[in-house]
């Protein structure tokens, strides 16, 4: 088993993420947490979510616009304990 | 400054901005500007589709099974697209390529637009099979006046920046007189224009197509017109990447990461920027009201729509720096997601005719490396 992260979401639900375990975005679903996407791959931008601390990383290159202090959450895992806001 | 097919000067493609500077020469993608446009044109080709390749014949026994105010609903909405993909598979051409300076830029736009005539040729395929003769369909859009309200507001911005583009190109800068009006042509005018164009396609690929979208999937969801369906999750997948490019486009200029006068403009027309999104928004509205004013359709009506626009609006004005302006946080359409999810991830069940065709490219290009290990 890989190393997991505390997520902290919209201030109010713990989540404990492996990133071996997929994206944040279905860490999210897994916690029953009410998500917005579309495509699912990076490019729509409907998934974004504000990082206000932590690092994520990247599994698949975004071509969305990601603006500074955002995150698309389907295609990125923490890459550190994180506090976001989706 | 007039307009030459292939610049004969030396120009080092990656110190120019996007527009106006120098005109592209050589079609060159080994090196990027901005290499977004390149690997947007790489997204685009692998999401290439037909129409034909999509069975629409049994939207035609579903069609006479719906009642008069769902055909009303469909035809209308039918007529809209056909207007929004009439203006985006020529304008981006007529209006942007005259002025582009970089190539990766140039055959972005191309690209683009050429996938908006795929989308216009698909609505023909649509009514071909719902009627002998669609021609009272594609010449009701000139006239029905809902249509043309959108028409106006759809094209004004870029028309005012193709007229001065032709008048710059024509007689460079100052005041130039045509039929008694005199215009004043500069640069800081020119760019001004080309910067409210772009916001106004932006609203456009963000939320113009969505009152549209959800009417087709809501009709999907009853398992009703799903050859329609399958289009316009095609056309929904390729309006994304359209997006991410006027998206990117304005972004780079209000981080001041092309033109440093782009960034001026950004802050100095920001009012008016966020105006043409508002009154985008409120069109879509009035849209989903003439659509519901003969009756709604089971699982929509024009209350939650207009809840939908603003959830989307909320999203799309976020990506480009404003803040939400709507309370609609939550999605009021929850099952819509499950149309916009991109192919390439889920491929559900009924999807295997239209990915077919490009699986059997795929397929094909497995060599003899990849079976190592397969004995005969
Ligand atoms: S869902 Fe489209 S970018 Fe994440
Ligand atoms: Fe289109
Ligand atoms: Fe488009």
């Amino acid at each position: 088993m890989s190393k997991t992260f505390k997520v902290r979401v919209n201030g109010q639900h713990e989540l404990t993420v492996d990133p071996s375990d997929g994206s944040l975005l279905e860490a999210m679903e897994r916690a029953g947490i009410e998500t917005r996407y579309h495509c699912r791959d990076g490019f729509c931008g409907a998934c974004r979510t504000q990082v206000k601390s932590g690092d994520i990383d990247y599994i698949n290159e975004p071509l969305a616009i990601v603006r500074p202090g955002d995150c698309l959450a389907c295609c990125c895992v923490p890459a550190s304990d994180l506090e976001i806001d989706h | 400054m007039s307009y030459s097919t292939f610049n004969k000067n030396q120009i080092n493609p990656l110190n120019e901005p996007m527009f106006f500077g120098n005109s592209v020469n050589v079609a060159r993608y080994d090196q990027q500007k901005h290499s977004i446009f390149e690997k947007l044109i790489e997204k685009q080709i692998s999401f290439f589709w037909r129409p034909e390749e999509v069975d629409v014949s049994r939207d035609r026994v579903d069609f006479q099974g719906l009642t008069d105010s769902e055909k009303h609903i469909f035809i209308s909405n039918l007529k809209y697209q056909t207007l929004l993909d009439s203006v985006q598979g020529r304008s981006p051409n007529i209006a942007l390529l005259p002025i582009v300076s970089i190539p990766e830029l140039e055959t972005w736009i191309e690209t683009w637009s050429f996938f908006e005539t795929i989308h216009s040729r698909s609505y023909t395929h649509i009514l071909r099979n719902l009627f002998t003769d669609p021609s009272d369909v594609f010449e009701d859009i000139v006239i029905n006046k809902e249509i043309q309200k959108r028409a106006e507001d759809i094209s004004r911005y870029y028309d005012d920046l193709i007229f001065f583009t032709q008048l710059w190109q024509t007689h460079g800068e100052g005041d130039i007189e045509v039929h008694g009006e005199v215009h004043h042509v500069s640069m800081r005018e020119l760019k001004k224009k080309l910067f409210l164009c772009i916001n106004s396609v932006n609203a456009l690929e963000a939320i113009r197509f969505y009152v549209s979208f959800a009417c087709t999937f809501a009709f999907a969801e009853r398992d009703l017109m799903e050859g329609n369906s399958k289009i316009i999750r095609l056309i929904a997948r390729d309006e994304n990447l359209h997006l991410v490019s006027t998206q990117n486009i304005l972004n780079l200029w209000q981080y001041g990461k092309d033109d440093p006068e782009m960034k001026e403009i950004a802050e100095e027309l920001r009012d008016e920027a966020l105006a043409i999104f508002m009154k985008a928004v409120e069109q879509e509205k009035e849209w989903a009201h003439y659509l519901f004013r003969h009756g709604s359709m089971i699982g929509l009506n024009e209350e939650i729509l207009c809840q939908y626009v603003e959830y989307i609006a909320n999203m799309r004005m976020e990506a480009i720096g404003f803040d939400a302006p709507f309370k609609q946080r939550s999605n009021p359409l929850p099952w819509m997601n499950k149309y916009l999810v991109s192919d390439n991830v889920q491929v559900a069940p009924q999807e295997a005719e239209i990915s077919s065709y490009l699986v059997g490219q795929i397929d094909s290009a497995v060599s003899a490396s990849d079976l190592g290990d397969f004995e005969l």
